[in-house]
């Protein structure tokens, strides 16, 4: 049943990370980023992977769900193996056999990116889309974005498009259901025949959805109007997003990750038989 | 001058079109509480919106506290003194979290946090909603979101809101809690209350009731007077209360009778105090038909393996004779739905088997498309999954599906036209320029055109006026007449059942609690209201009557044999 698919990835908790401020959190996602990117050794990047970790344990999720995070990234992840594999070269190659030649650089950068890609798209996870929920998500861009306003970009209108459309994403799969059950009790068929007859087949299911949601937003906007609503102009907000030192004090440590980084990718170099590390 | 005023309101959504309300002039006094009746498309929503600004008069004059809703400027003042509650809770809701939702309207407004947090506390305590404050809205049930409808509306603190049919689409208990919340809000915070609705029992809460017919005031009293006049009601496709109706067609009585112990009361007075011999049943007990489709041990489990483990239907049997008519009732999430959807395989059971003629469905799943057009299925608000170009399309969906020959097609569909009161015009037309009723016939006829054994349909007039209602039930009785069909009937209203359905199905918590005659299950009143569901008012009537010994029948529940029941009594 399509009720059974999780909304977006967020899962509930009450760390650290779940409460820090998601405004906070989308700074140091950025400076996360950079963090990643920044690290051009082993020994960086082992550094890189320890904070990943890190912020692993702190956010209570368990590894088997950051794995599957991963899951959607497999392909490019091979992808970058195979090629930075094969096709770097070096000075002598370890496997020289007819056309394949495979250098200890190719290993090493192969091995490097695929580490560097898994921390980068692992941790943005456990930063962002596991600890916050959309909602939050949803405040913090609006907030932080704000200043935008000042250039006409409709920042808030953005903000509020967003949060309906969370909130009817449930509504429109129970629909979506209910009219998939309907056209089957008629004797629609949408498992069997070719590409063509299958998507075909989705037109009784597409058109009254489209139509139910053109009546829904039409109802929604008139309930909207009935208390009130025009626009973000002179709005306030029940819920206002508030930092804590903490959350500061975690962008701090993050700052200070990325210089640590750039040092050890500067000094911390070793040559390990025939790998630079 | 009046809270609201409306002074020679005319409205048109288009110049050609007819007048959707005519030189209408009403006035609602502040702190009262007014029901508004009408057919479908008599203009009562257009009166609401017109209410709150939402829409402009094209000719008149409104006023809601002294200000003019044609005003720009004070347009949004209005609004915050004059809230609006809407039939589809789901429509409404802004927010995905409870506080949040309630929190729009202040938010709007620019209030400071501090007031905003104090009137969203007090606006869920109102409405008793306290404990759901950070609960997810989609999560809740049909009476909890209009109750949150509700609050969001009260954290404007209005002096009036307006309820546009906002029951229909809930089931009774989230109805009760509805009216109840109205009442409250009336009698204990002096808000006025108007509200739209198709339910009789709602209207008599009142203490006034406008009809609409056309656009026009018909009538306009206490409830008392207007139920007084049941053919003019009747003339503008209304319906009234089941013993108001009795008294009315026994002649005598007074007029304008509501409530199940007035109406006992006055039957006291004219009745003999003297205990008559039990007569002959009402119906003939014949040997239940063959069945058409059985169900044996079926049970059904949602979520195995996880800790969301529920189990909707718990080993149930029961056999649904041959071109009968069983109504299935229950209170919501006693498993209908999922019995429903067992029956033409949309859904395998957990275990067990469903038998149709004999022949289990699942013995092979790859012909299941033939045995879903041997039991046709109509969902609630079967009108959300028209889509075709015409209506003519839509309705040989189905048949088609079927792969019949092109004549079969075209007949079936104009039979199934002819069972649902549909016109050869109306055929031709697009389904999405019909009306709300013409819809929800052109879906059931989508269905009927399969001409399936056995028709299950989930509340087909739900949200239709009576008129309607009736208009559609009798294409139903025909079609079942002429095709020999077994008619599942899944609904919440006992009159409905009590008229149609030839033997009742009882669901509570996912088991049969009660399956037999309509007489039988009708007889266990306890029982009934043990499993959160009500009795018609009719045979309220007589169970009360029975307890002041005045007459023995308590297998009465049509108004026409409650009349046979009283003149037999009184010896005419």
């Amino acid at each position: 049943m399509l009720k059974d698919v999780t909304l977006g990835q967020f899962f509930p908790g009450d760390s650290f990370l779940h409460k820090a401020d998601p405004r906070v959190k989308l700074v140091i996602l950025v400076v996360y980023m950079v963090f990643v990117l920044l690290a051009s050794n082993m020994a960086s990047l082992g550094l890189v992977l320890l904070t990943t970790l890190a912020l692993t344990l702190c956010s209570k999720i368990r590894f088997s769900v950051l794995l599957r995070s991963l899951k959607p990234v497999v392909f490019v992840l091979m992808f970058t193996g195979v090629i930075n594999l094969f096709f770097t070269s070096g000075e002598t190659p370890l496997i020289d056999w007819y056309f394949i030649e495979i250098y200890p650089e190719g290993i090493r950068t192969a091995v490097f990116m695929m580490v560097r890609l898994v921390c980068l798209v692992g941790g943005s996870s456990i930063l962002l889309s596991y600890t916050t929920s959309p909602l939050a998500l949803t405040d913090a861009i609006e907030s932080l974005f704000g200043p935008l306003k000042k250039i006409r970009v409709p920042v808030h209108e953005f903000a509020m498009m967003m949060t309906i459309a969370l909130r009817f994403i449930p509504t429109l799969l129970e629909e979506t259901d209910k009219i998939m059950s309907a056209q089957k009790a008629r004797g629609a068929d949408f498992e069997s025949g070719s590409i063509l007859q299958k998507a075909k087949a989705l037109i009784p299911i597409l058109i009254p959805l489209f139509v139910s949601s053109f009546r829904r937003a039409d109802e929604l906007a008139e309930a909207m109007e009935c208390r009130c609503y025009r626009g973000g102009e002179g709005r306030t907000k029940l819920n206002v997003l508030k930092s804590r030192p903490s959350d500061y004090a975690f962008l701090a440590v993050m700052l200070l990750l990325c210089v640590a980084v750039v040092l050890v990718s500067k000094y911390l170099t070793f040559t390990v038989g025939l790998f630079v590390l | 001058m009046s809270f609201i005023d409306i002074k020679n309101l005319s409205f048109f959504y288009d110049e050609s079109d007819l007048a959707v309300l005519d030189n209408v002039s009403l006035s609602f006094e502040q702190g009262s509480y007014t029901a508004i009746l009408g057919h479908n498309g008599s203009g009562k929503s257009t009166l609401a919106k017109l209410i709150c600004g939402i829409l402009q008069p094209t000719a008149g004059k409104i006023t809601v506290a002294g200000l003019d809703t044609a005003d720009e400027d004070t347009l949004w003042k209005l609004r915050s003194r004059c809230g609006m509650i809407f039939q589809n809770p789901d429509n409404q809701l802004v927010a995905g979290v409870v506080e949040e939702d309630v929190a729009f309207a202040p938010e709007n407004l620019g209030y400071r946090r501090d007031e905003i947090r104090r009137r969203v506390d007090e606006a869920l305590e109102t409405v008793s909603m306290t404990e759901y404050a950070s609960h997810a809205t989609s999560k809740l049930s049909g009476g909890q979101k209009q109750r949150i409808a509700i609050a969001g509306v009260l954290a404007m603190r209005p002096d009036c809101i307006i309820f546009d049919e906002a029951t229909a689409m809930l089931d009774p208990t989230g109805r009760r809690e509805i009216v109840a919340a109205m009442k409250k809000l009336n009698r204990e915070k002096n808000i006025t209350v108007i509200t739209i609705t198709h339910y009789m029992a709602e209207a008599i809460e009142a203490d006034r009731v406008v009809v609409l017919d056309h656009g026009k005031v018909l009538m306009d009293g206490t409830p008392r007077e207007i139920f007084s006049h049941v053919d003019a009601l009747k003339d503008a496709s209304l319906s009234v209360p089941q013993v108001t109706e009795l008294l009315h067609q026994l002649g005598g009585f007074p007029k304008g009778v509501l409530h199940t112990m007035e109406a006992a009361d006055e039957l006291q007075k004219a009745l003999p105090r003297a205990i008559l011999p039990k007569e002959s049943e009402q119906k003939v007990q014949s040997a239940p038909a063959e069945p058409a489709l059985e169900i044996k041990n079926v049970s059904v489990v949602y979520g195995e393996d996880t800790p969301f483990r529920k189990e909707a239907l718990k080993n149930i049997s029961v056999s649904f004779p041959k071109g009968e008519v069983i109504g299935i009732i229950g209170h919501t999430g006693s498993g209908k739905s999922t019995l429903a959807s067992l029956l033409n395989g949309l859904r395998a059971p957990t275990a067990g088997e469903i038998l149709l003629d004999g022949e289990n469905i699942w013995a092979k799943p790859k012909e299941m498309k033939q045995i879903r057009s041997r039991v046709g299925l109509v969902f609630q608000y079967p009108e959300y999954q028209l889509f075709e170009e015409t209506v003519q399309a839509d309705i040989a969906f189905g048949p088609k599906n079927m792969k019949l020959s092109e004549e079969e097609i075209s007949r079936r569909v104009q039979d199934a036209a002819h069972f649902c009161g549909l016109s050869v015009r109306e055929l031709r037309k697009s389904p999405f320029e019909l009306s709300g009723g013409q819809k929800r016939r052109a879906a059931i006829a989508g269905v009927v055109a399969m001409e399936p054994e056995v028709l299950v349909l989930d509340e087909p007039a739900a949200g239709l006026d009576p008129k309607g209602r009736e208009e559609i039930f009798g294409g139903l009785m025909e079609y079942k007449e002429r095709l020999h069909a077994t008619l599942l009937l899944i609904s919440h209203s006992m009159e409905e059942v009590a008229r149609y359905a030839d033997r009742i199905l009882v669901l509570k918590n996912g088991e049969v609690y009660l399956y037999g005659t309509v007489e039988e299950v009708f007889g266990q009143a306890e029982k009934l209201f043990d499993a959160g569901l009500d009795l018609p008012q009719i045979t309220k009537l007589f169970i009360e009557l029975k307890k002041r010994a005045l007459c023995t029948a308590t297998d009465v529940y049509t108004v026409g044999y409650a009349k046979k029941q009283i003149e037999r009594v009184l010896g005419c």
